[in-house]
């Protein structure tokens, strides 16, 4: 996983994403481990365009998928698609269309703070828009992570720290 | 903070997540960092993890 490096690459090609999933929460100061990055993307032509080109040279391939399965991440089968589950050369990556409990890309943008990763400005999934995601989600794996976030965004508040 | 999570205030969410199980001591040296510190920690934990995932399956 090159998250730093990723960050850079959307942001170069002017791709519109938030980093949300585990990666988020390591951003907003949770020691949990993550082995994929998870994104949300806005779903506009112009968009979906700028992903699939900042993608290709990193050989986006579904992840679990046999390999003799035809797939092209392009705009179109972006378009045709929502949530992306995918092995590329930076890693595992996950782009999806709308997060559970949230919605779409404007609402989760709005749940959303600014965080400098590497120099580069960018969207991170707040720690109140983390929980109310993973309440929503409700697997196991995701209750398993409430007590440290809500622990988490209680210490923020009451220090100060970001 | 140093008191704040070494104990925390009965009924807070810092009671729970440490009664649940959560190092709280932890969030003292993840708060302390930037999030581009932040980032390089994930990525150095991940590419751990994929070693000695690696190592025990080869050991099988």
């Amino acid at each position: 996983m090159k998250l730093e490096e990723t960050i850079r690459i959307l942001y170069d090609a002017g791709v519109e994403f938030v980093v949300i999933g585990g990666a988020a929460m390591g951003l907003q100061g949770s020691a949990h481990l993550t082995r994929d990055i998870d994104f949300c993307y806005a779903r506009t032509a112009k968009n979906m365009d700028r992903l699939a080109k900042a993608l290709e040279p990193f050989h986006p391939v579904l992840r679990g998928a046999p390999p003799d399965l035809p797939f092209r991440f392009d705009a179109k089968t972006i378009g045709n698609g929502l949530n992306f589950t995918m092995t590329t050369d930076l890693g595992d990556l996950d782009f999806l269309g709308e997060v559970s409990g949230l919605g779409p890309f404007q609402d989760v943008l709005a749940a959303s703070d600014m965080k400098s990763v590497g120099g580069v400005e960018c969207r991170v999934l707040s720690l109140e828009g983390l929980i109310k995601s993973k309440i929503a989600a409700g697997r196991p794996r995701d209750l398993y992570v409430l007590p440290e976030l809500r622990g988490l965004n209680e210490v923020k508040k009451k220090t100060g720290l970001e | 903070m140093l008191d704040l999570v070494t104990n925390p205030p009965p009924g807070s969410e810092l009671a729970r997540a440490k009664e649940f199980g959560v190092d709280l001591t932890l969030f003292i040296s993840t708060l302390r960092r930037t999030p581009t510190e932040r980032a390089r920690s994930l990525s150095e934990g991940s590419r751990i993890f994929k070693i000695a995932k690696q190592t025990l399956l080869n050991e099988r």
